[in-house]
């Protein structure tokens, strides 16, 4: 790494930084001057207390809903990989998937999630699980199935000049030129997954989970500790989608090529 | 190099089997349709082993398509084709040919050496006889020290080398390219044409090259077939044949030169024969 790059990540890291310092300082004073009341907006230093204070709570809520989006969002790669390359083996059954997935998708998540609820016994987290899955599984297949058509078709027409069998095209061309679908699919639905298992953990269910416990923090007038909520929701995306921009960086090395291009 | 028979010497010794030999092979496309496109058109042609044959002629003329039949790609309409005295498919599935096209087809997952091996892997090769392979074939293109590079990491010119040496990898007695050095700058283009010249002569591999470019055809070729568009057929064939002592003089030499301007004839004459006369030979480069 040269000084170059090594100013350009430094600056990367410092504008959001500072962008973020100023934005906090802003809202600590705005609040302060306007004297607004906490069930409006607390401070950022009383939620930041409260976050001190409560700091086994929000993890343990943490955990449910960062292990409901995991679950969800592996199950939904796995399904959406598997169903992209069945659907690009067999024409028909593609056009059979592709308007059924998204129709589902299309389904607001309130309604499948109620529906869910209802078929899984109390307690449970299955229907929040699989409501993660439903949804990382339309990106995951979307993306993936477009990643497999668009191989390169030299390398397409190479494999049959070397009377290469349909599987082995699918693992040495399609698979590998599907990669970076899957792992853009992957970045996309990482901080998605989180976002629903939250939203589903909202509308029922356990009370467990960050969804079930900012609201019933915020209905029982414990607002900087709903805020404190909120603030770990924000972090278990950002871990989501910063796992998965890692993962993507090591896993499909010549993409970082084709974007520096 | 004595085990290396020249195509005269070939000719001159009993008919050996040709790598190529198509009869009155026809190739549309939509047939019986409105939209139906004769992309070849009655083409016979007989390839020898171990000659260097281009094909050139303008946009549409069916050369790519010619070849892509050879290959097995495409099926022809009409005709008969064999390669090798087989079946062009028959031929496909026991890797009779190489290939190799504009784009180097490289696969961007693979360092140099695996990508190499490619063929040689779907074949069922085992490893170690891959890797001795792909140190044999790189060394040949002369990269020898680029195993374990990726592919981003060469430039135009070597991803076409190893392009060539994968297609060779499992010396298959013929090698179709697809205008192979077309995205590739002068200077490149006619080192890799040197180098072509000097693998072929060391392997003895047939050559069936598409070009653009009418001074490649015949400084590579033994002999080149032009072609014409609408419906694409073969309108004459020429004998170039400048030795095997081709060098960069041979590209200074009055006899390249006439030869140049006898295959560019050749392609006025057959553009005049097609239907449009006042166009030109469009997409034929003269340089």
């Amino acid at each position: 790494m040269n000084t170059t790059t090594l100013r350009r990540n430094a600056t990367n890291v410092a504008v959001p930084l500072v962008f973020g310092v100023i934005v906090l300082v802003a809202w600590q004073r705005f609040v302060e001057w306007r004297k607004i009341k906490p069930f409006i907006l607390p401070t950022p230093s009383t939620i930041w207390h409260e976050a001190v204070d409560k700091v086994n709570l929000l993890r343990a809520a943490s955990f449910v809903t960062g292990e409901n989006a995991i679950v969800g969002l592996l199950l939904g790669i796995i399904v959406g990989t598997v169903v992209a390359m069945i659907a690009n083996r067999f024409r028909v059954l593609s056009e059979l998937i592709t308007p059924l997935a998204a129709a589902i998708s299309a389904v607001p998540i309130v309604v499948i999630v109620s529906i869910l609820n209802n078929m899984f016994p109390l307690g449970s987290q299955v229907a929040r699980r699989l409501m993660v899955t439903i949804i990382v599984f339309f990106v995951v297949f979307v993306n993936v199935a477009r990643g497999l058509r668009q191989s390169d078709p030299t390398q397409v027409e190479l494999m049959r000049s070397y009377a290469a069998s349909e599987r082995d095209v699918m693992r040495k061309v399609r698979l590998p030129n599907a990669m970076p679908f899957l792992f853009t699919a992957i970045k996309i639905a990482a901080p998605i997954s989180v976002t629903t298992a939250f939203v589903s953990e909202y509308f029922g269910g356990t009370q467990d989970g960050l969804g079930q416990k900012i609201a019933s923090s915020m209905s029982s007038s414990k607002f900087p500790l709903g805020w404190a909520y909120v603030g770990a929701a924000c972090l278990v995306g950002l871990i989501f989608f910063a796992a998965a921009n890692i993962l993507e960086f090591l896993a499909v090395p010549w993409q970082r090529r084709r974007d520096s291009r | 190099m004595s085990d290396v028979q020249t195509p005269t010497a070939i000719a001159a010794s009993a008919v050996p089997i040709p790598a190529v030999a198509a009869e009155s092979v026809g190739k549309s496309f939509n047939p019986g349709t409105r939209k139906q496109v004769d992309a070849l058109v009655d083409v016979s042609l007989t390839i020898r082993p171990g000659e260097f044959v281009s094909l050139i002629g303008p946009s549409g003329c069916g050369k790519s398509t010619l070849l892509r039949v050879v290959a097995d790609l495409l099926q022809p309409t009409s005709g008969t084709l064999l390669v090798n005295g087989k079946s062009a498919k028959q031929a496909r599935l026991d890797q009779d040919y190489g290939m190799a096209f504009q784009q180097a087809g490289l696969f961007e997952w693979r360092n140099v050496a695996r990508n190499i091996e490619l063929p040689l892997e779907i074949r069922g090769w085992d490893a170690a006889r891959r890797h001795a392979r792909s140190k044999e074939m790189l060394e040949l293109v002369k990269l020898p020290d680029f195993a374990n590079h990726m592919p981003w990491q060469l430039s135009g010119g070597m991803q076409q080398r190893i392009a060539i040496a994968r297609a060779l990898a499992a010396n298959p007695p013929l090698l179709l390219m697809d205008e192979p050095f077309g995205a590739l700058d002068e200077m490149t283009r006619e080192h890799m044409q040197a180098e072509l010249l000097s693998i072929c002569a060391a392997t003895g591999t047939t050559v069936v090259f598409v070009t653009h470019s009418i001074p490649e055809a015949v400084y590579l070729s033994d002999r080149v077939v032009v072609m014409s568009p609408r419906p694409g057929r073969i309108t004459s064939i020429i004998d170039v044949a400048l030795g095997d002592a081709r060098n960069d003089d041979t590209r200074e030499a009055s006899e390249f030169y006439r030869k140049i301007t006898e295959v560019r004839e050749a392609l006025r004459g057959a553009d005049h024969a097609g239907r449009s006369a006042t166009t030109g030979a469009r997409g034929i480069e003269d340089r």
